[in-house]
């Protein structure tokens, strides 16, 4: 049994011109201690999936079809308080922008020590307080600092100290909403290097969301990329990235817009024209209309997600037609 | 105007300032009060709401009804007054503490806290007994009063618009720091003048009625705060001659809603951020 | 703590230029009271200029002023007219029943219109929050004078059953403590109640704004998203941080909820610092007047100094050291 399994999930949210469908028909499964990366543009829906999965969604969101397995059970079917009791507890969120997650007024030892005592009241302070000192050591935070506020630390700190945060208690799994994108390059790097290296040592599994695919292709065992609500492509990273490469066509256009420092210089080409405006309803395969390779089909029909081997599955009426021998 | 209307609470607020406004501008024409006319003898005075007054009679036998609408006048008049004073001396003195920063806003700020942090009632009280009790100096007095406030909300606006790009391309044009004030500063900060000055009104209309009521009045205006203070002071509660003091309390708590009402309803509409539901 | 030192300096200097605006502002008095008091007692032109002199109100203004200034560090505030006796002791006793006055009503209203804040703003857009607003609008929309009124009124004429007027009963004699005790009490009840119904709807509409404001920050949503449950979420975290802007505005309302006391004061006869003034201003006794304006206003200079070190307590943010 899978850890999570999303099939055909539908979320909405309410609109001036009806009903808005953020993700629209996604399947997304997570294996126990795996690391999955979640990619795609600003506005694809990779937040609003994530987010549904601890149910975290903002009042008037509303999940329609479809269901979430956790660990089994389907969350979706959870009241309030049942959500509440898997919160943080088997799922945890670190959320993007640290220095407005947490709370100004609060150390950030407590911050940290807070959810451990909710979960389990039999653990007493004393004992919170020396967890919280074993997380700060594990993400590279002097103890000392147990008693200082939020904006005593810097952005690459404050993130290490909402990932102790994370971890608390032992999730499952972690979500990470664009940790690393207000940092800079290098403490990128050593915070990327800290998730996976927490991630293998605890056998937790991981949900990496970021717009940008490097990040994801240095720690992720599988990627996932989003396009306008819909999954466009799924693979081992090492499948997707590598020289099997990417096979739907906006994928393969994400990755040509990164310079490989090593080779000669190119023209990056950005790709031309907008995501579809969601409110509108959709026909047809929503990337169609920038997509340089598009069939005569795509603009009708809408591609189903397909396994084209090794793990590998693709939403493109191109690469299945290749795949099937007939292109 | 529309979108007041639109909201709900600018909507009662509208109604109530009609009403009001109404009652200070019409009424008086038709039913002007003479303070001279006072009652015959011992007891037509403080008697209850009747055929001849409406509105009972005062401690000097006069009709009620008739200072009730005289007073809506003055009461609105020292209002609106004292408003104009603040907010010409408060926004001016704001935009260019705030737009010409340095020194002179140094100085401003200084001052502005000064009489921020001043007690306002206090400091009317003893510039009201050292300054005398004609209506000029209450609205001298209570003008004096509220332009802090406004001064620093307008400077903090001002200091914000400042940074932003039109002013050193405007600068770099040749533009004349008046003119720059003129045609880029006034327009972006009239929104918040405008939604500031109508809450002012409520807060100087509010003031005179404390201040009349404290005796400090003009005795020859008779406005709904120096109704108060007649009906105090004449013991007018203690023989339960509520159509005296119940009237002008309630008109100055409908004045003063309707003005509060339309300010935080125009605040909304200009300042999206500010909005909740409802 | 050199912060610490620098504001308490940034204290004494708005407390020296109030003693300074004060002098001036009553030492330009259209008229002159010694020339009223000679008029009505006919003296003759020595008897002026000793009264003068004994009064300080000889001499340059400048010698005026450091004279006022000496005196003032001496505790001598001059010597009343009207009231027969001493302005510091006077002022003194009119003090501390504004104080207690003050602290009845402040607790009422910092207790209850918080709570009725949080309570509103938790609920934003439901019927029990708008009508709160409502509320809140025409009660602050009320003179604080009228409500009084009203409610002298209500207990003193129609009803009954409070005292409406000083702060015991005349000519009473107490078996014990605790009865002068209860006494106090039952005439602090309406003067109470009414500075507490105007400043309690300024309270309720400002918590219930900062919660508002609060709710929609990020740290409200890893609150959610920890599994806290709605009253943790409200208190813990939005409260603690809501309270910083609603102690700030509460500065800032010290200066109203001082004119709030004393319109109660006049009101219902109760012996404090507004009484003062209100009959000082009727007798035209301008030692006392200026007294109780500077003493007020000190309070306040003081009130504010206490806020603004309350909230650079609370908020980690804002040091209090360097």
């Amino acid at each position: 049994m899978s850890l999570l399994e999303i099939r055909d999930l539908h979320i909405s949210y309410p609109n001036p011109k009806g009903e808005f469908f953020a993700v629209d028909g996604v399947d997304l499964t997570i294996e126990k201690g795996e690391f999955v990366g979640l990619a795609g543009e600003s506005g694809c829906g990779k937040t609003t999936l994530a987010l549904s999965i601890p149910r975290l969604l903002p009042r008037g969101s509303h999940i329609g079809a479809g269901s979430i397995h956790f660990n089994g059970v389907d969350t979706t079917a959870l009241s309030e308080e049942g959500m509440r009791a898997l919160r943080w507890k088997e799922i945890s969120v670190v959320f993007q922008g640290a220095l407005n997650a947490l709370n100004p007024v609060h150390t950030i030892g407590s911050q940290i020590a807070e959810p451990i005592r909710i979960h389990d009241e039999s653990v007493s302070k004393k004992q919170a307080h020396d967890r919280t000192l074993e997380l700060l050591e594990a993400v590279g935070i002097p103890a000392r600092r147990f008693e200082d506020f939020p904006h005593q630390f810097s952005g690459g700190m404050r993130q290490r100290v909402m990932i102790a945060m994370a971890l608390s208690c032992m999730p499952k799994l972690v979500i990470a909403d664009e940790p690393i994108t207000a940092l800079d390059v290098m403490t990128q790097a050593q915070i990327l290097d800290l998730l996976r290296s927490l991630c293998d040592r605890y056998s937790l599994s991981m949900l990496l969301i970021s717009h940008d695919l490097s990040v994801l292709a240095q720690t992720c065992d599988r990627v996932a990329v989003m396009y306008a609500g819909k999954m466009a492509e799924q693979g081992p990273t090492s499948r997707v990235f590598g020289n099997h490469g990417a096979k739907h066509p906006y994928t393969q256009r994400l990755l040509s817009a990164y310079p490989n420092i090593k080779h000669e210089r190119k023209f990056i080409d950005g790709i031309p024209g907008y995501p579809p405006d969601l409110s509108q309803e959709q026909v047809g395969c929503r990337f169609a209309d920038r997509c340089d390779v598009a069939l005569s089909r795509c603009a009708t029909e809408v591609p189903e997600l397909i396994d084209i081997g090794g793990g590998q599955s693709v939403a493109c009426h191109l690469a299945s037609d290749i795949r099937a021998g007939v292109q | 105007m529309g979108k007041l209307w639109a909201d709900r609470m600018g909507r009662w607020g509208l109604i109530a300032l009609a009403i009001t406004t109404f009652i200070a501008v019409i009424c008086p024409i038709f039913f002007p009060f003479d303070p001279s006319k006072v009652g015959a003898d011992a007891a037509s005075i403080l008697t209850g709401p009747s055929k001849t007054h409406l509105l009972g009679s005062d401690e000097l036998g006069r009709d009620v009804l008739r200072q009730f609408f005289t007073g809506a006048r003055i009461s609105l008049f020292v209002g609106i007054m004292a408003t104009v004073i603040s907010t010409i001396v408060g926004s001016g003195l704001g935009i260019f503490a705030g737009y010409y920063m340095g020194r002179l806003d140094g100085i401003l700020m200084r001052i502005t806290d000064f009489f921020l942090v001043v007690p306002a009632l206090p400091l009317m009280i003893a510039l009201g007994a050292i300054f005398g009790q004609n209506i000029t100096v209450i609205i001298m007095v209570i003008g004096f009063l509220s332009w802090p406030r406004t001064a620093r909300i307008v400077r903090s606006q001002t200091l914000s618009l400042r940074q932003r790009q039109f002013v050193p391309r405007a600068k770099s044009l040749g533009s004349s720091n008046l003119r720059i004030i003129r045609t880029h500063i006034v327009p972006h900060v009239m929104p918040l003048i405008v939604a500031n000055t109508i809450l002012v009104v409520a807060g100087c209309i509010l003031s005179e009625a404390t201040l009349s009521f404290i005796g400090l009045g003009d005795p020859d205006r008779i406005s709904w705060g120096t109704m108060l203070h007649f009906s105090f002071v004449s013991g007018a509660i203690g023989r339960g001659a509520w159509w005296y003091f119940l009237p002008p309390g309630f008109g100055i708590l409908f004045i003063v809603l309707g003005f509060t009402l339309v300010g935080h309803s125009f605040e909304k509409i200009t300042n999206p951020r500010l909005g909740g539901s409802e | 703590m050199p912060f610490l030192l620098r504001r308490f300096f940034t204290l004494l200097s708005s407390i020296f230029a109030i003693v300074t605006f004060n002098f001036f502002l009553f030492h330009i008095i259209p008229g002159d009271p010694i020339r009223l008091i000679a008029r009505t007692q006919r003296l003759n032109a020595e008897a002026i200029a000793k009264m003068r002199a004994s009064f300080g109100l000889d001499g340059s203004i400048l010698s005026q002023y450091f004279r006022y200034l000496s005196k003032l560090v001496h505790g001598d505030l001059g010597y009343s007219f009207s009231f027969k006796e001493n302005v510091s002791g006077l002022v003194g006793r009119a003090l501390g029943n504004t104080l207690l006055l003050l602290t009845a009503s402040t607790l009422i209203v910092v207790i209850l219109g918080i709570a009725i804040g949080v309570f509103a703003g938790s609920r934003q857009g439901k019927k029990s929050d708008t009508a709160t607003v409502i509320s809140s609008l025409i009660l602050w929309s009320m003179p604080t004078f009228w409500v009084g009124m009203l409610l002298v009124f209500t207990f003193g004429v129609w009803v009954g059953g409070l005292p409406i007027s000083g702060i015991s009963t005349a000519n009473a004699v107490y078996s014990n403590g605790f009865e002068y005790f209860m006494d106090i009490s039952r005439h602090l009840i309406l003067p109470t109640v009414t500075l507490a119904i105007v400043d309690i709807a300024f309270f309720i509409i400002i918590t219930r704004t900062a919660l508002i404001d609060v709710m929609t920050e990020d740290y409200m949503l890893t609150a959610r998203g920890k599994g806290l449950g709605r009253r943790a979420i409200v208190w813990r975290h939005g409260f603690r941080n809501a309270m910083l802007p609603v102690l700030t505005a509460s500065a800032l309302y010290i200066s109203a909820l001082v004119g709030g006391a004393i319109q109660v004061e006049v009101v219902f006869s109760w012996p404090g610092m507004g009484l003062l003034m209100y009959n000082s201003v009727l007798a035209r006794d301008y030692p006392v007047l200026e007294a109780s304006f500077l003493l007020t206003t000190v309070a306040v200079l003081v009130a504010n100094f206490a806020a603004d070190l309350l909230y650079r307590v609370l908020d980690p943010r804002v040091a209090v050291s360097k």
